[in-house]
């Protein structure tokens, strides 16, 4: 390993994490960038190694971002964020027929979250239910903590979040719309009696972070040939695929300055 | 929900009440497929879920939504949300070219794989890139699919003239093993001669394998692109499964069973080690079959029983296909190269060397034919039967030479390849 090998880290959330950072690591090492992963089992570890200078990179969640950011006593950088991090939201699910008409009326029902350090299943739709003036008490809340330090990414907390509202054990749900889009795409089944209720502001998802430093140059080089990729090249096309993302976008940290209330307001930051 | 925008969108579109799940995605698929990159479509739906699910619809598609609002009228609310069209081809692959002729028709209904092969809008390259993939006939390719590795990547190398017609013979002329034979004709033969018939079906079926398995070699080699040849080699494998199927049976429906003989299979080994198509073709179709037509036409004349007469007879009408494409085939190589005679004529020495232990046709295989030939074991049909036996071994003869020479080499050869040829038949 060279000295000015760029040091990625990633989570291994499913398999598909390594054939699709083999690909990019091709991609960018083709580009004149040497580039090598490390994959991790949890965000948490990623963000330790980012904030010591283990990685250069993390592909960090909104949640793992802000903590870094909390935590880094010092400015981090957003590399890049895929156009699917630029608009994601936040769900309100209910069984079809529920006569739902505001946020209002879910008031003393059972509403079921993802994964507790799931930005977009769990912390956002507190906070912004709150905001809309319904905050469920925690015998109100049904939690699905799975795949702890994986911040969602698996998707499994939010399955079983539509799976207890489709089953009748949960009054609403809150998911990430892209995993309801994907399900909506496939006509999965499990939704086929639910629907939308209501949808949250837009707000950034993940995002590739880095420690601000003076020697910014590689990281900005990087950062070009990221934003450079091409969903028609057929190279690419799959792992993008894979990874959820058409385009790549430059991003910045203002859409996560919700998260960031959130977390504080509910303990995430210590 | 915010207050509709002040520019109009480029186009828009009436959702009505239908719901993603239900058709919505088509529509949509449709609409924004026909508009540019950057364009805006105002996409209006009666459901307010709907038009929640629009932007995470359009995020994975490919498209942004930009903006949303609600107006009311008489017929009560309508949601609506502004989309621009991304720029993501769906489909790595130039677009589809207008609509074409249609294909030919012959007596207004039938529509001909030659005709398929000739109307076609893509023409079989004469040499095909060996990483061509699963590409149907005509159809587009899109990028980014798998190389392949194809062995044989030059059409004339495996061509022979009437080869689609030969599979449509081959396809119309199907028969079934089960219920096309009268079986029941078979079962009251004195036992000797069930045994003498037993073994010659044994025989040939050892033999139809090799005839099975030669094709198949040779098929998951051959370039995706020649769909014709890939269509004549199924269709000769077919063949042969249903050669082994019916003589397999043929053999056991009387409850007899007879020997799969050493020298039959040290011959049929050594055809199958052939690595060279058109060699295979020459040591397989002309010769082997060729040899194999003389011997299904004596069985199903000579044949003591219907049941035997129509299998061999059904394989028979098989093999002159197989014939037909071996010396066309042949023929056509040696023209196009004349270089390759030697070649072929080095692969029939090859061959010979390795059976040079094997000095006749097995006296097991000769007794079973004269006795299946005499219909009993009793002298005087018997010296019928082997009469009949030294005939078919002199037609062999004068028929091999003949097709040789059909096949494209000269008289001289075609002696000196004759007698070269395994005495086992195939």
């Amino acid at each position: 390993m060279s000295a000015d090998t760029l040091l990625i880290g990633a989570v291994a959330y499913h398999e598909r994490v390594v054939p699709i950072w083999e690909v990019f690591r091709e991609y960018f090492n083709a580009q004149g960038i040497a580039v090598d992963y490390v994959l991790y089992s949890n965000y948490e570890r990623q963000v330790e190694a980012l904030l010591s200078g283990r990685i250069d990179i993390g592909w960090n969640t909104n949640t793992a971002y802000v903590r870094a950011r909390h935590e880094s006593g010092r400015p981090v950088r957003i590399l890049g964020m895929r156009d699917v991090d630029s608009d994601w939201a936040t769900l309100v699910v209910t069984r079809k027929g529920q006569g739902v008409e505001k946020v209002s009326d879910l008031s003393g029902k059972r509403l079921a979250l993802g994964s507790r350090d799931s930005g977009h299943a769990a912390i956002l739709p507190l906070y912004y239910l709150a905001k809309e003036g319904l905050n469920p008490s925690a015998g109100e809340l049904i939690r699905f903590d799975t795949d702890m330090g994986k911040h969602g990414d698996t998707g499994d907390s939010e399955l079983k979040v539509l799976r207890a509202v489709a089953d009748g054990k949960a009054d609403a749900g809150a998911v990430g719309a892209p995993i309801w889009a994907s399900l909506k795409n496939k006509a999965d089944p499990l939704i086929q009696g639910l629907e939308v209720q209501w949808r949250s502001e837009d707000y950034y998802h993940c995002n590739f972070t880095c420690l601000d430093s003076p020697e910014q140059g590689p990281l900005s080089r990087w950062s070009e040939a990221l934003l450079a990729m091409d969903y028609n090249d057929p190279g690419l096309r799959n792992a993008m695929d894979l990874e959820g993302v058409k385009k790549w976008l430059p991003g910045d940290e203002n859409g996560y300055a919700t998260l960031a209330q959130a977390m504080a307001d509910q303990g995430y930051l210590g | 929900m915010t207050s509709p925008p002040a520019e109009a969108a480029t186009r828009s579109l009436d959702a009505g009440d239908i719901e993603f799940g239900d058709g919505l995605e088509i529509l949509l698929s449709t609409v924004f497929q026909s508009a540019e990159p950057g364009q805006t479509i105002d996409v209006a739906t009666s459901s307010r879920a709907t038009a929640l699910e629009l932007p995470g619809w359009a995020r994975s598609t490919g498209h942004s939504a930009e903006q949303d609002w609600k107006e009311t009228n008489q017929d009560g609310q309508r949601f609506i949300v502004r989309v621009r069209r991304g720029d993501v081809t769906p489909v790595l692959a130039p677009d589809l070219p207008a609509r074409g002729d249609p294909m030919p028709l012959r007596l207004g209904t039938q529509f001909h794989t030659s005709d398929l092969i000739s109307a076609a809008p893509e023409r079989i390259p004469d040499s095909a890139d060996p990483s061509y993939g699963l590409v149907p006939l005509g159809s587009i390719p899109e990028a980014g699919g798998p190389d392949y590795a194809w062995r044989l990547n030059r059409h004339d190398d495996l061509w022979a003239e009437d080869l689609t017609d030969l599979t449509e013979r081959a396809t119309s002329s199907q028969w079934d093993a089960t219920s096309d034979i009268p079986w029941s004709e078979a079962l009251d033969l004195p036992e000797e001669v069930e045994q003498a018939v037993a073994q010659v079906m044994t025989f040939i079926a050892s033999n139809e394998y090799v005839a099975l398995y030669v094709p198949a070699k040779f098929l998951p080699r051959v370039n995706a692109a020649f769909v014709d040849i890939l269509m004549w080699l199924a269709s000769h494998i077919n063949d042969e499964a249903r050669h082994v199927e019916v003589f397999t049976k043929r053999a056991l429906i009387g409850g007899q069973r007879g020997y799969a003989l050493a020298s039959t299979q040290m011959s049929l080994h050594s055809l199958l080690e052939e690595d060279d198509f058109s060699s295979a073709s020459l040591l397989l179709n002309v010769l082997g079959e060729g040899t194999f037509i003389d011997l299904l036409g004596f069985v199903s004349r000579n044949a003591p029983d219907a049941a035997t007469a129509a299998c061999a007879r059904l394989a028979h009408r098989d093999e002159q296909r197989h014939v037909h494409f071996g010396i066309s085939h042949v023929r056509r190589t040696q023209k196009l190269d004349p270089d390759s005679t030697s070649q072929l004529i080095g692969a029939v020495e090859a061959r010979a060397a390795k059976l040079a232990t094997l000095t006749g046709l097995s006296p097991v295989l000769l007794e079973s034919l004269t006795i299946l030939a005499s219909g009993s074991a009793r002298t005087a049909e018997l010296r019928r039967g082997a009469a009949a036996v030294n005939e078919l071994t002199k037609l062999m003869e004068v028929n091999r030479i003949r097709r040789l020479r059909a096949a494209g080499f000269d008289l001289e050869t075609s002696h000196y390849l004759s007698e070269l040829h395994t005495p086992n038949l195939m």
